[in-house]
């Protein structure tokens, strides 16, 4: 265990918080697409308008502990993603300002709502983009990226990676409206969640296979201490995924928990994760960079780790204390199409 | 040639990105400070007037803000994006310095931003008044990490250089780099004086239209009897920036932002047209005698040295550096006479009556922004052709992109960046026009989402 490895679990608590909070909040996103009625569209606004920002911190700082972890990553991951990045960066815009000024062009109300899903659809796109151009492989001639500006798509690789993690961010967002909501809009929460399941075990599935073909992929198969995250890994991701559709419940009777469906996606998260670990660590961008190689200094990885390290926890109790104001259901008043 | 190509387009996407965030915070940091002051008086007098100043000074807030967010994550990626050299070789320094800022500063503001804007009705107004403060300590600790690792590029110290990768040797001196205090509270003064015109000329403007007035006069008052405290004060620290920092360590952009090329020249040069290939001006303005007396020699004997001494491909182009310093001290002039006009009414207690000054303190919204962009100008474009000054050339920090693909990116941004500059102005001139209001205050102010969601009693499970 090095230091470097240390920082990685920073690395590791940016990318898992982002993935989960940022990801229910680009899932609301998507759902609001599929429900044309302005009072359910509002609530789901409600939902993320007070927190997207908050949410997006989590990205910065993910782009930031790789950056001054691991800047050989930065420095070749980065250009090699270039299209799918900026991209991302785009829709995260369209997004975030589309949903500050939904509530306030009377004229156009719509229209910003549909910028706000639009973003949100082509951010988790271009996300998932980017992570299966990464995994697939990235090739660098010494610490700089050798490759064209479409070499991240594999062949069309990314793009199943890409729709995989729309469906992740869909069982998200499902999950946590789920949990929010009542009547109509927890309906609807339900049947995009048992959809969003399927897709995301058939995308899983596909990404799986297709992951050897896209690239160099470079796995660690031959480590045995590996085999228990494997198994655990998919023994969490297809319990999850299985939880996740019995969970759903488009008629809630009462008699079940609405807080399931989010226990389950936050199992399929760690399933997928631990499997996504288990398999490159400690390769950060394939075939050749791996952590020790492409870390900072000791002096930088000491400082981080100290400095942001007494900082985490005081940022964790601040978002939990928002998070507890903002606690309990959304008034279901203004459903119906009030506005 | 293509790598010349590749190099202006990822300069002109960087500069075109950087300068629309700095618009954000230029306005923002300040504003909330203001914030800070409305609730605090609020809570102490019970004064509503400053709770109105309070939610509808929130609102211009909250959208500069989101713009802020925004365009800053761009910038964070682009550090790798357009810059992969540089991200490799000073991430472990100017990235754990930006890492820093993220964990203290950015999420600090976007933590408690939810409460201020959303919060109302839902938390006290003690905690009301401690997510203000918050806010306002996140948006000051971003100008102060922010300022570390810009001045860490222009004096860069306490590092060594292992192959080729810059590596910390003494955190103290990098984060206290020789230009780092100067040039933040420069930066962060600059900040208060441009949110100050804002809402000065935001205020005045009400006076003109004879709307809102107590809420326009309060205004008024406070952020002009501010003005004319920070402006003489903040010319003073501009000056030391001048002689302190870029005459002694950065002396190419000293040369480049006076405008002369050959040694001798007596006076000031008040316009160039500098050809940057020829090294000599091709028309220029000068008053005699006035550079020497600015060096403190008032025989007239002391002359400006130029340009022409740095080797041909270490100097700063002339046009950005010369107009950006002249742009920035003029609008200072002019800031200083308005602020000073400001106090001669108020002696005369003519301060809410003299329309003719209400009319001139509104053109004055954006003249703060104008400085700022103005000092980065002269600040990014005296560095050059140094990204790390002195180590790192910005021509080799450059990422191998093909131009192509900038040139889409870039062309996209400019577009982009337009929609929302013109969808901003839009907003707040709506917010402006709809004003505070005059009628009976609500318990709880409608915030920018209405109506906000209200919780129901502890959800039965």
């Amino acid at each position: 265990m090095q230091l470097s490895d240390v920082w990685m679990l920073f690395v590791a608590l940016a990318l898992t918080m982002y993935i989960v909070l940022d990801g229910y909040d680009l899932g609301i996103g998507v759902l609001t697409l599929l429900d044309r009625d302005p009072g359910r569209r509002r609530q789901m606004h409600e939902l993320v308008a007070w927190i997207w920002d908050g949410n997006e911190s989590w990205l910065i700082l993910l782009a930031l502990t790789l950056w001054a972890g691991v800047p050989l990553v930065t420095g070749i991951a980065l250009p090699a993603l270039y299209l799918p990045l900026i991209l991302m960066l785009f829709a995260l815009i369209a997004r975030g300002v589309a949903l500050e000024l939904i509530e306030h062009h009377d004229g156009w109300h719509r229209g910003w709502g549909t910028l706000f899903g639009l973003g949100s659809l082509v951010a988790a796109f271009c996300q998932g983009a980017a992570f299966g151009g990464l995994v697939a492989g990235l090739p660098a001639y010494g610490d700089t990226f050798a490759g064209g500006p479409f070499t991240f798509l594999h062949h069309g690789y990314a793009v199943v990676t890409g729709l995989t993690a729309v469906a992740l961010y869909v069982l998200a967002g499902s999950a946590f409206l789920y949990r929010k909501a009542t009547g109509d809009t927890q309906r609807l929460a339900a049947r995009a969640g048992r959809v969003a399941v399927v897709a995301l075990a058939a995308g899983t599935v596909a990404s799986w296979l297709l992951a050897a073909p896209a690239g160099p992929l470079t796995l660690h198969p031959g480590e045995t201490a590996r085999l228990p995250i494997w198994i655990g890994g998919a023994v969490l991701l297809t319990g999850g995924l299985a939880f996740a559709l019995r969970s759903f419940r488009v008629d809630p009777t009462g008699t079940g928990s609405d807080r399931a469906p989010v226990l389950a996606t936050l199992t399929v998260y760690g399933g997928g994760l631990l499997i996504a670990a288990g398999l490159l660590y400690p390769t950060l961008v394939p075939p050749g960079i791996i952590v020790h190689a492409a870390a900072s200094p000791q002096s930088s990885l000491l400082f981080v780790i100290v400095g942001v390290g007494l900082v985490i926890p005081i940022i964790l109790t601040y978002q939990a204390f928002g998070y507890w104001v903002f606690r309990g259901k959304l008034t279901p008043k203004h459903e119906g199409g009030a506005a | 040639m293509s790598h010349a190509t590749l190099l202006d387009l990822s300069r002109w996407q960087w500069a075109l990105t950087a300068a629309f965030h700095i618009t954000f915070p230029a306005v923002t940091v300040g504003t909330s400070v203001f914030l800070v002051v409305c609730y605090a008086m609020y809570m102490r007098t019970y004064d509503e007037v400053w709770l109105r100043m309070f939610r509808f000074w929130r609102r211009i807030f909250g959208i500069g803000f989101a713009l802020g967010v925004v365009s800053g994550i761009v910038l964070t990626f682009e550090f790798g994006l357009n810059w992969g050299r540089f991200a490799h070789d000073v991430g472990p320094i100017v990235g754990v310095i930006i890492a820093m800022e993220v964990v203290t500063a950015f999420f600090l503001e976007a933590g408690f931003l939810g409460l201020l804007v959303y919060g109302e009705g839902r938390i006290g107004k003690r905690m009301m008044l401690f997510s203000t403060c918050m806010v306002t300590l996140g948006t000051t600790l971003s100008v102060t990490w922010i300022l570390v690792a810009n001045s860490w590029m222009q004096t860069p110290d306490g590092y060594r250089i292992v192959d080729g990768q810059f590596q910390a040797t003494n955190w103290l001196h990098v984060i206290f780099n020789p230009s780092f205090g100067i040039r933040f509270v420069h930066m962060l003064m600059g900040a208060l004086i441009a949110a100050a015109w804002f809402i000065a000329g935001v205020s005045a403007w009400y006076l003109v239209k004879r709307r809102h007035l107590p809420i326009a006069r309060r205004g008024v008052s406070v952020t002009l009897g501010v003005l004319a405290l920070l402006v003489p004060v903040q010319m003073f620290i501009g000056d030391h920036v001048a002689g302190d920092y870029v005459f002694q360590d950065k002396p190419a952009q000293g040369l480049a932002m006076e405008g002369n090329w050959n040694n001798g020249n007596t006076g000031e040069n008040f316009f160039v047209i500098p050809d940057q290939g020829a090294a000599k001006n091709d028309w220029q303005v000068t008053v005699p005698w006035l550079g020497s007396a600015i060096a403190k020699d008032w025989s007239g004997h002391t002359a400006t040295p130029g340009l022409k001494q740095v080797p041909e491909q270490l100097r700063p182009a002339m046009l950005p550096t010369f107009y950006g310093f002249r742009l920035m001290w003029w609008s200072s002039v002019v800031m200083l006479a308005v602020a000073m006009i400001g106090i001669a009414l108020r002696l005369r207690g003519r301060l809410y009556s003299a329309r003719w000054f209400h009319k001139l303190v509104v053109a004055m919204v954006p003249i703060g922004v104008v400085a700022t962009w103005a000092g980065w100008v002269l600040a990014e474009t005296g560095r050059q052709p140094w990204l790390v000054y002195g180590k790192l050339l910005t021509a080799d920090a450059v990422s191998p992109l093909r131009p192509a693909a900038v040139l889409t990116t870039l062309i996209t941004f400019v577009l982009v960046y337009l929609a929302l500059l013109g969808t901003y102005v839009w907003y707040v001139a709506r917010v402006i026009r709809e004003g505070p209001g005059d009628g009976p205050l609500a318990e709880r102010a409608a915030p920018s989402l209405r109506p906000a969601p209200v919780p129901n009693p502890a959800p039965a499970t």
